[in-house]
């Protein structure tokens, strides 16, 4: 069974109809070990999918497995080693972080001293220290978003669903919160689904992306075949941004100005070190001061636009 | 020069859990001991212990009065079954004052799909809320009754000890327990908000006592006093009260009696049926949100 054993998520013609609306339809998705992204926008079914696969909602049709358990049958065995952080507020203000994590491992079963252990280990992997004594309802966002990772992590699952981990964070705390994910898969051998509704973000730490669009599979792939897709550098230079477009332009660079900043297309097939470098000399030669050079981060709209590879 | 350093910390990185992994009961037992904790503000703020010690201490202060009298004139103070009827505004308090902290902020604050993602179901989740709740309002009637009884036995009354007196009222005080957290959780389960909760169950209190009031002294008027009876069931403690009159034989708090037979216990059968079927529909309607 060498297939079941790397699969943590398949799901066969899953379907899941409400009185009003269809959710997912005709879902046929598989996941493997590591960190997999689940891309789509508001309202797309991510956390009904997240549900079903919990065992918590039941399916209108078709099938879902979970670390080769049924969701259907095996909710209580599918649940004792997964974990899961909602993308809803879900912390009481009147206790405190080890508290709270204490309780949530007993919870899932662990005996209280090895539930207080893990409750301290895991708050320090994921960067609360002192604060963790203090009741919840004074912490900032970045803190609850924390701790609500913390008691997913806590009972050691080996697998985590993480819905919208990096909502209502600041630039800073996003990184930061990505980075702890992309730890949690590579280091600490945990798989993870996270879902966000910025392809960008996930980019940066998955392995594997699935985009859905009204409960539908708009795509699944690895992560590779993501990045080969048309990149886009966006600079932004204190002075003389025309003559940079113009010098980029002579050199072949399909450039454009739009507003303060210039993007830079590179496409899928060529090599973007050479764009890179080009645009690096270009600066130096000009003797312009660069004041940003990122490349763009893609939006969910990219993949509609290309056709499904 | 810098001393040598004696000890140094290493970073670990991750390390799996191997150990045990409990069933369901464990949990279960873990979430009531919580809750139970919970309803004496017990590892909560200081102020979270106010409200519930003061509300014991009162329901303690008849007990140690009762051990005074029967000190200094050798006389029975307060009767053992009686004692439930006697305190059950302040009973109605705590249950209304602890009752919401168990149910409404895992609403409020949305905690119930962080319990019900983990390998607890909504009936593990009530039932040990339940427990926790029935054992509060057991602790805080037992504990007075067996300090009076306690107080009796060392000072040595003549006469035998009111041995079956004191067990037919801790019977009493499980049925009454049983009923009362039945009936606190399913009220104070309808709102998310405390507040509401606090006032729900002291309001079904107080139009319970007053309706019961009301057409007793109605019917004591017209001459009907069989009616009468059946009208002081209404209110929750002289209902527990009548049963514990039909089974252990006790004397009648409320100076009138009540009806014969074992109606009373069927009443309190199907008040606990409704409360939990209440609060089990209220429940499978928040744990599909």
């Amino acid at each position: 069974m060498t297939a079941s054993a790397t699969t943590c998520i398949a799901t066969e013609g899953l379907t899941k109809r409400f009185p009003r609306v269809t959710a997912l339809e005709d879902l046929t998705v598989t996941a493997g070990a590591g960190v997999t992204g689940l891309v789509g926008a508001n309202g797309a079914g991510k956390s009904t999918l997240i549900k079903i696969l919990l065992g918590l909602l039941p399916a209108t049709s078709g099938r879902a497995r979970v670390l080769d358990m049924d969701t259907a049958t095996q909710g209580v065995e599918i649940r004792r080693v997964v974990g899961y952080m909602p993308e809803h507020d879900c912390l009481p203000p009147d206790v405190s972080a080890t508290e709270f994590v204490v309780h949530m491992a007993q919870m899932s079963g662990l005996p209280r001293t090895a539930a207080r252990e893990r409750a301290a280990d895991t708050l320090r992997h994921v960067g609360l220290y002192e604060e963790r004594y203090r009741p919840i309802g004074g912490y900032s966002t970045g803190m609850r978003q924390r701790v609500k990772l913390a008691q997913a992590l806590v009972h050691d699952p080996r697998l985590v669903f993480l819905d919208e981990p990096t909502n209502g964070l600041d630039p800073a705390g996003r990184d930061e919160m990505l980075a702890l994910i992309r730890r949690i898969g590579a280091e600490f051998g945990i798989s993870v689904l996270v879902t966000s509704h910025l392809l960008g973000e996930l980019e940066r730490v998955c392995d594997h992306v699935i985009v859905i669009d009204a409960g539908k599979l708009l795509r699944s792939s690895s992560i590779g075949e993501f990045t080969q897709a048309t990149q886009v550098i966006s600079v932004e230079v204190e002075d003389g941004l025309q003559p940079l477009a113009d010098r980029l332009a002579r050199v072949g660079e399909a450039v454009a100005v739009q507003g303060r900043t210039l993007t830079l297309q590179v496409p899928a097939d060529a090599d973007a070190g050479r764009a890179y470098d080009a645009l690096r000399d270009a600066v130096c030669d000009l003797n312009l001061n660069l004041v940003r050079l990122e490349q763009r981060r893609g939006h969910i709209e990219d993949v509609f636009k290309e056709p499904a590879a | 020069m810098m001393p040598e350093p004696t000890g140094v910390i290493h970073d670990i990185g991750y390390r799996h859990y191997e150990g045990a992994r409990l069933g369901r009961g464990s949990a279960f037992g873990a979430l009531m001991l919580h809750s139970l904790r919970g309803v004496f503000g017990l590892g909560r703020a200081a102020r979270a212990k106010i409200i519930p010690f003061i509300l014991a201490g009162i329901l303690l202060l008849p007990g140690v009065v009762s051990i005074a009298i029967m000190a200094l004139v050798k006389q029975q103070g307060m009767g053992y079954s009686d004692y439930a009827s006697i305190m059950q505004p302040v009973l109605a308090i705590f249950l209304a004052a602890q009752s919401p902290y168990l149910v409404a902020p895992d609403l409020r604050f949305r905690v119930l799909p962080l319990y019900l993602s983990r390998p607890v179901a909504v009936l593990d989740y009530l039932g040990a809320k339940l427990a926790a709740l029935t054992i509060a309002m057991f602790l805080v009637l037992a504990v007075p009754l067996t300090l009076l009884f306690a107080g009796e036995l060392l000072v040595d009354l003549p006469g035998p000890p009111h041995t079956a007196e004191y067990f037919s009222a801790m019977g009493g005080a499980v049925i009454l327990a049983v009923l009362l957290a039945a009936l606190g959780l399913a009220l104070a389960s309808f709102t998310p908000r405390r507040g509401l909760g606090v006032a729900s169950v002291i309001a079904f209190y107080l139009f319970t006592s007053v309706v019961s009031i009301v057409f007793f002294g109605v019917f004591m008027s017209i001459g009907r006093d069989v009616a009468a009876k059946w009208a002081m069931l209404i209110n929750p403690f002289f209902l527990v009260d009548s049963v514990q009159v039909a089974l252990f034989g006790t004397d009648p708090s409320n100076g009138e009696g009540y009806p014969p037979g074992l109606w009373s216990c069927l009443f309190v059968l199907m008040a606990i049926v409704v409360a939990l079927a209440g609060l089990f529909l209220r429940y499978r309607k928040a744990a599909s949100s």
